[in-house]
């Protein structure tokens, strides 16, 4: 029996993404909306007519955090600068990665909080510890003469 | 209201950026593949994600994107900055002391 390999379903070379992909891809980021990390999603397209969605950051500027874009079968994710943060022709691993990219950045950001967090904590420390040794310090030197007195 | 307005003038401003560099790009005589190729980008999308108004030239690569489309890194960064940052660019140049 010979088995002939049908091409499998075509992807359109331009224009449009296909709506499960779309979906999937929608759905990846509907986590970062949900939590403020994104405002929204719009969608676009290249010159070529190559299909773009921009996942757009919080106001007031809304900037581009995720872009990503389908060169005929291959998916592209850049972030805001133009950086490639993702690229191959597997749908499946586009929502994935998707995903993985956004808890990446909010992983940032909350480690760039952390860090601001303990620079403050250490300024507030040294500047309570200076004001707090020079009671201390008069304590000490007072007490045991309170206590001869007593 | 008043941030709603800010919002939707960033986004406006930022778009404008974009028509603003497309007709650069145009005028050079460029498509979208042959500026990012310029630019050493693996793809093209970035330069139709800043064209489109959602992205922003990185101000690290304004003077390669200047050179690239033919035209004075100075002025280009400036209009850009009116784009992008709008209200500091008052301050530096249309303020008068």
């Amino acid at each position: 029996m010979n088995v002939i390999p049908f091409p499998s379903t075509p992807i359109r070379e331009t224009g449009q993404w296909p709506v499960v992909e779309l979906r999937r891809v929608i759905d990846a980021c509907s986590e970062s909306i949900a939590n403020g990390a994104a405002s929204g999603w719009e969608m676009g397209k290249t010159e070529n007519g190559d299909p773009q969605i921009y996942l757009l950051g919080p106001p007031p500027n809304y900037d581009c955090i995720l872009c990503i874009s389908r060169l005929g079968q291959l998916y592209v994710i850049e972030d805001g600068n133009g950086r490639v943060l993702f690229e191959n022709n597997d749908p499946m691993l586009l929502a994935e990665q998707t995903v993985e990219l956004l808890r990446r950045g909010k992983a940032a950001l909350a480690a760039r909080i952390m860090v601001a967090w303990f620079a403050l904590r250490e300024t507030i420390q040294e500047k309570t510890e200076a004001i707090l040794a020079e009671p201390l310090e008069l304590l000490t030197h007072l007490a045991p003469q309170m206590a001869a007195l007593v | 209201m008043q941030f709603a307005r800010a919002d939707a003038q960033a986004k406006q401003m930022r778009k404008e950026a974009g028509a603003w560099l497309r007709e650069l790009r145009t005028q050079a005589g460029l498509s979208q593949i042959e500026l990012a190729s310029r630019l050493g980008f693996k793809y093209y999308t970035f330069v139709s994600q800043v064209e489109n108004g959602f992205g922003r030239v990185p101000t690290a690569s304004m003077e390669a994107w200047a050179r690239a489309l033919g035209v004075d890194p100075s002025h280009f960064a400036k209009v850009l900055l009116s784009y992008y940052e709008p209200e500091l660019y008052r301050l530096l140049y249309e303020v008068r002391t």
